[in-house]
């Protein structure tokens, strides 16, 4: 009897001890449904960055790395994080889709679980229950003003459409982008919603030209865009308008279902690009990606290293929480990374900074214009939007 | 009244009044109650992780209630019971948040806002039927997402966060929040089948199945089959409106997302499967298409892991429609009455069980 209580015990201090020695990092996205072309290869990247991190030892515990399909299904989401949070307490979530992310904001807030979406709608880290979510890279609305900027740096008082998904993601960045193209001395024209469904968009750039519009600014995905770009190619407008738009309109994406139609079109991000391969983060895209014996497709989309930056910045926040990784330790962790003590894993263009009052990572971006072979080159070097502090003070 | 009123062998109904009674034994009576003490202990049965999807059959069940009023007992088909969901969750929402009244209130007013929209929508059918129908209640579909998506009032589509509640000195959390939702959705989905069941025992819902089998001839019987369309569209969405004010307050946040076109085809799915005009298969319906959603979503992202697909061929993403379309169209084929005839069947035997005849 004795020997048997004493193996129970040992048993139990045995599965406690490995208990302490592992911590989960969760991810709920679309891998399949709608979006799930830009899902899927998110997932890989957070999903191999992790392994990645087991491989260096990056942390002083192993990580389970989860990797959940919520379908684009605002309730999956919920379903996920109630499961993870509620019942294997994991430290820090990273998100997805704008509906969902805004729907579980009120209960980020309450668990107090630092989360991460890949989502850069504005409005989640806006007052009320802001102080748990964190947007990795600049915001749609900031990438649509620093947009606004290039177009009246080039021709104060121009004619700018706004082309915008039928949706809180398309729709949102709209306030702050009227507010600058104001301030900017720009004449905002028309604001058109167009969805996944516009099979032919004859009449809505007819309408764009006959308004003398010359800059068309979008915020939506790249299938929607591609679309655009294909009709304005037949119509003859590619060199009478200028077509340009946020960070999930462009990349690969855009070229792959444009074809040539996408010359010329100008994208604003904040990540490195595949074919940037002298920056040292894109090298470790390759190499993580080589290892994970991903598709050179996978690989080469912006969406992939996205989800490489968001695990990054979760396990380095784990890193610099301290030794046992709780929420409360990953916000901490997060919550240092300013001044000298910036990350920089190197896929964004400038370091990823947050304190308790700014919750934007990466807050630099650049302009990119898509080449003849269907290649984005940068147009400008890492900058800020100025105008987006007047219009959308962060607080 | 039959022979005895512990066990139904016969039917030995005489007149009206006792065709008209709810239950015909005391078995059925005490069936309800155990079933109802089974549904109370439930959540102490059942893994902790399954009562969110519980909770959510639950509300689907809400609204397939109504919608087998509209489309199961009257015959209108209705493309847009979420677009109504919507109306009740956005009308609850404004309730609780801009009126600060409590729950209680803000979810009845909601299943009165989507009574009245309902009414207002159900106008056409006083002109269209079948197809034309569809279509009409399709467009309001599309209309209520426009309409919201361009509201500053209604967040232009965008969330609108839910108070959080309290009763009886028990605050919904996040660790309690699908047991105490459960406990709040349980006796609503009860009193409304009860009410769904009395209803229907009324002059107005033997006019809505007189003007469903024939509206001519239920014309020609003194029926207004105009009112009871309308009718049948009033409770319809009344029971949509529970439905929605109950989901924004689950969902601790109303996004218009959540009341799309695919969520109507997803309530329509549940009351074809699960048997239309019936109320075991409004049950059975939601169990069936949850059941089918959470196994097909794990059955799809297991083959998209897997590369046996041609590259570009995103078969894992068609695969949760696919399942949908294929589950109605085999209902529709092999068994139109639905998982509700099953459920009859089995009653059956037990009924005539151990005898053979």
């Amino acid at each position: 009897m004795k020997k048997l209580l004493a193996l129970t015990a040992l048993v139990s201090l045995a599965s406690f001890a490995t208990a302490q020695k592992a911590t989960t990092l969760v991810w709920s996205g679309a891998i399949t449904g709608p979006t799930s072309d830009a899902g899927s290869s998110y997932a890989a990247g957070v999903e191999d960055y992790c392994k990645y991190a087991n491989s260096q030892k990056m942390l002083t515990v192993t990580l389970n790395c989860v990797v959940r399909d919520d379908q684009y299904n605002n309730a999956n989401t919920q379903r996920i994080f109630e499961e993870f949070v509620g019942s294997q307490n994991v430290p820090v979530f990273l998100g997805y889709a704008t509906g969902a992310m805004l729907q579980i904001k009120g209960v980020v807030q309450e668990t107090k679980i630092p989360t991460l979406p890949a989502s850069y709608h504005i409005g989640l880290i806006d007052p009320p229950n802001n102080q748990y979510m964190f947007l990795p890279v600049s915001s749609y609305s900031e990438n649509m003003v620093a947009l606004l900027e290039w177009v009246a740096k080039k021709e104060r008082g121009a004619k700018v459409a706004l082309v915008v998904n039928p949706s809180p993601f398309g729709r949102d960045p709209v306030v702050d982008a009227r507010k600058a193209a104001t301030r900017l001395g720009l004449n905002i024209t028309d604001v058109q919603e167009v969805g996944g469904n516009n099979l032919d968009n004859t009449a809505l750039l007819k309408r764009l030209e006959s308004q003398g519009v010359k800059y068309v600014i979008n915020q939506n995905t790249a299938g929607p865009v591609a679309n655009i770009l294909k009709d304005a190619k037949r119509l003859n407008l590619l060199g009478k308008m200028q077509f340009m738009g946020a960070h999930y309109t462009g990349g690969e994406d855009l070229t792959k279902l444009a074809g040539d139609a996408a010359k010329g079109f100008i994208w604003a991000t904040s990540y490195y690009l595949y074919d940037e391969g002298d920056r040292p983060g894109i090298q470790l895209v390759k190499k993580i990606g080589a290892q994970a014996g991903r598709k050179i497709d996978t690989i080469r989309s912006v969406h992939y290293t996205s989800g490489m930056l968001a695990a990054a910045i979760a396990i380095e926040a784990m890193k610099r929480g301290g030794k046992d990784i709780t929420a409360a330790s990953v916000y901490k962790g997060l919550t240092s990374m300013n001044g000298s003590r910036a990350f920089n894993p190197g896929f964004s263009v400038g370091p990823v900074t947050f304190s308790a009052k700014d919750h934007v990572g990466a807050e630099s971006l650049r302009l990119l214009e898509a080449d003849a072979t269907g290649n984005f080159k940068a147009i400008t070097g890492a900058q800020r939007s100025r105008m987006f502090q007047l219009v959308h003070p962060l607080k | 009244m039959p022979a005895s009123r512990f066990t139904q062998t016969g039917n030995y109904r005489v007149r009206y009044q006792q065709d008209q009674t709810i239950f015909a034994t005391y078995a059925e009576q005490a069936s309800l109650i155990v079933g109802v003490l089974l549904l109370l202990a439930l959540p102490l049965l059942i893994p902790k992780t399954m009562l969110r999807d519980v909770d959510m059959i639950m509300i689907f069940a809400v609204a397939v209630l109504g919608l087998n009023v509209t489309t199961g007992y009257t015959g209108l088909i209705n493309i847009g019971q979420a677009a109504f969901m919507g109306v009740g969750a956005y009308a609850t929402a404004l309730a609780a948040t801009r009126l600060n009244l409590p729950f209680f209130l803000a979810i009845p007013l909601g299943g009165l806002a989507g009574a009245l929209v309902g009414t207002f929508v159900g106008l056409p059918s006083l002109r269209l039927k079948y197809l034309y129908l569809a279509v009409a209640t399709l467009a309001f579909q599309i209309i209520f997402e426009w309409t919201v998506g361009h509201s500053p009032l209604l967040a232009q589509g965008g969330a609108i966060s839910m108070p959080t509640v309290q009763i009886f000195g028990i605050r919904d959390t996040f660790l309690n929040h699908n047991m105490f939702w459960y406990y709040i959705i349980l006796p609503v989905l009860v009193a409304m089948a009860l009410l769904w069941r009395n209803v229907l025992r009324t002059r107005h819902g033997r006019s809505m199945i007189a003007v469903r089998d024939n509206d001519r001839a239920a014309a020609a019987m003194g029926i207004n089959p105009g009112t009871a369309k309308l009718t049948a569209f009033m409770i319809g969405s009344f029971y949509a409106g529970i439905a929605g004010g109950l989901f924004a307050y689950f969902q601790k946040a109303v996004v218009i997302e959540d009341y799309g076109l695919h969520t109507s085809v997803q309530l329509l799915a549940m009351a074809i499967v699960g048997g239309l005009g019936s109320l075991p298969g409004s049950f059975l319906g939601p169990i069936f298409i949850v059941a089918l959603d959470r196994f097909m979503g794990s059955a799809s992202s297991w083959l998209g892991e897997k590369d046996i697909f041609p590259q570009g061929i995103d078969v894992a993403t068609a695969m949760r429609p696919l399942a949908f379309g294929l589950a109605i169209m085999l209902f529709l084929m092999f068994e139109p009455r639905g998982l509700a005839n099953w459920w009859r069947l089995v009653r059956m035997y037990f009924k005539k069980w151990p005898y053979k005849f």
